[in-house]
């Protein structure tokens, strides 16, 4: 609770904050309406139909990939800490929850070998192009 | 004590926390004046200079230019157009100022203060809203996720065909760069062994080596990634004037496009303090610094300094890079994050590890001396493969017009493999 009320209170001022200035400039500001001013703006032109219509997301394969790369990446920020803060992989070893450290080593650097060899499909497949 | 009075602690946090906020949008406002001053120095013209004290003849070099914009723009009218999705449009600016500024909660913006020997408050007091947070990095890199959420709803909740465009673009730029800044990440988090901002400063003091020295090739990766997720040019495709008038801001007026540009701006600032605090050893200074937990009242003043010029200077570079550099296409923006940036930030990963890995075996081997030195010759071989690998690897310049496939829409032809 200690370490997270800070936090809390950092966000809830934040968001005081924004809250705030809006309904500040809301109150103090004019307010004028019209037709032409209520159109979408496109450059001036009359609007050539809504924007809510189907759109091809082309980048659907590429956030797909994201999605496993930033969790695969995920994995590894555990490893990260705990190969060298005192209470890490040392301390585990001490314990004998490991037999050695040289095997942790080992399993991530073979899961950062999964990580590559499936950037590399991915590339080899085409899905880094970009069309 | 009575129960009613909030802890000391919770008076300190509260304290720091006025003096960010304050701190932080007096900087944004100030900043963007630096940034016209240096626009104008790069094109040869003169910039704001005349706003000073109002009704006089005082014009304080343009001073007054910020103060005057921000009066300006709260006056202003707040136009909510008829076909925007009200709910949506109201809290994209809410939601993406917000989250910019609670950012700040992990981020440390000095060392510590000497022992103050007030009861309750632990001592000493560190330069650090939320000193206890373990998982400090982690806390920036969620709030600073959210801002693709905001950039996403103020563009389709505009209605607007730019605004849709422009949110599009953000949210595909922004989670193709989240990687390589996850990786340049990973390479100090494995050097320092914490995912505390102030831990990974300190650790930096004390051995005297730089991130910057150490990984260099890490580096790279994250300032490109940091500018392309800060959208700065020459990374910002999302909000390209000449191509979609404002991006996803192009239905905001009055208060809310203000919060929405400052808060692009604190992301610039977010951005050079995690570069500075990451790599560029936060507030030590060979000599003039120290290194250990003890300061004197000038110590901490001075420390305080040393972070605040690298910060600064940080943010000269970044307007310096906006003013002086073209914007990438979107199909190159693209391929330097996914066939660039993520193989060089793997490469850097590896290099580390392995590196932090065998220190130990290093040092029983070679002397503390050597070991220290191969330990950062490695990375620069790492890094200066890693570059002309990139170089020879990429096509000439020459012909860099988009690759047409055959069909846009025929993902399936493309994925067999033609």
């Amino acid at each position: 609770m200690d370490a997270i009320l800070p936090v809390l209170l950092f966000v809830v001022i934040a968001a005081a904050v924004s809250v705030g200035l809006v309904v500040f400039a809301e109150l103090v500001g004019p307010k004028r309406h019209g037709a032409v001013k209520e159109m979408p703006y496109e450059s001036g032109m009359d609007p050539i139909h809504d924007t809510r219509r189907r759109f091809d997301v082309r980048f659907h394969l590429v956030a797909i990939t994201f999605l496993v790369f930033d969790v695969e990446l995920l994995f590894l920020y555990p490893w990260a800490v705990a190969s060298r803060s005192a209470a890490g992989i040392d301390a585990a070893v001490a314990d004998g929850f490991v037999s050695s450290r040289g095997l942790v080593f080992m399993a991530a650097m073979v899961f950062t070998a999964f990580v590559i060899v499936g950037f590399a499909y991915d590339w080899k497949k085409g899905v880094f192009r970009w069309r | 004590m009575n129960a009613l009075l909030p802890s000391p602690a919770t008076i300190a946090a509260l304290v720091k926390i006025g003096l960010l906020i304050g701190g932080l949008m007096t900087a944004a406002a100030y900043l963007v004046l630096v940034e016209r001053w240096m626009a104008a120095w790069v094109q040869d013209r003169k910039g704001p200079n005349r706003v000073g004290i109002p009704l006089t003849k005082i014009r304080l070099f343009g001073l007054g230019q910020p103060l005057a914009d921000g009066l300006k723009i709260i006056l202003k009218e707040d136009f909510t157009p008829k076909h925007v999705d009200k709910v949506l449009y109201n809290a994209a600016p809410l939601l993406i100022l917000a989250t910019s500024l609670a950012i700040f909660a992990a981020i440390p913006f000095g060392s510590v203060l000497p022992p103050l020997g007030i009861p309750g408050l632990p001592d000493p007091v560190p330069f650090l809203v939320a000193p206890s947070l373990d998982v400090g990095v982690l806390w920036v890199f969620a709030l600073s996720s959210i801002t693709v959420y905001s950039v996403l709803l103020g563009g389709w909740a505009s209605n607007n065909k730019y605004g849709f465009l422009g949110g599009l673009r953000s949210s595909a730029q922004l989670v193709a760069y989240e990687i390589p800044l996850g990786l340049g990440l990973l390479g100090v988090v494995l050097a320092a062994g914490s995912l505390r901002l102030d831990v990974i400063m300190s650790a930096q003091a004390q051995s005297g080596v730089w991130y910057v020295f150490a990984q260099p090739l890490g580096f790279i990766v994250f300032l490109v990634a940091a500018f392309a997720e800060a959208a700065r040019l020459p990374f910002d495709l999302p909000e390209a004037e000449q191509e979609l008038v404002g991006g996803y801001h192009t239905e905001y007026s009055g208060i809310k496009l203000l919060l929405f540009l400052v808060a692009e701006f604190l992301h610039m600032v977010t951005a050079s303090f995690l570069i500075v605090i990451m790599f560029l050893g936060g507030w030590h200074f060979w000599g003039l610094t120290g290194a250990g937990d003890e300061v004197t009242w000038a110590g901490a003043l001075i420390r305080f300094g040393v972070l605040s010029a690298k910060i600064f200077a940080v943010i000269l570079f970044f307007m310096l890079v906006r003013w002086s550099w073209p914007r990438f296409r979107f199909d190159q923006l693209m391929n330097l994050a996914w066939k660039v940036m993520l193989p060089l930030g793997l490469a850097n990963l590896v290099t580390v590890a392995t590196i932090e890995e065998f220190r130990p075996q290093l040092v029983a081997a070679l002397g503390a001396g050597p070991a220290k030195w191969l330990a950062i010759a490695a990375p620069w071989a790492v890094f200066f493969i890693g570059w002309i690998a990139a170089g020879l690897l990429t096509p000439s310049g020459t012909d860099n017009r988009p690759i047409r496939a055959h069909d846009p829409f025929d993902i399936e032809h493309e994925l067999s493999g033609a």
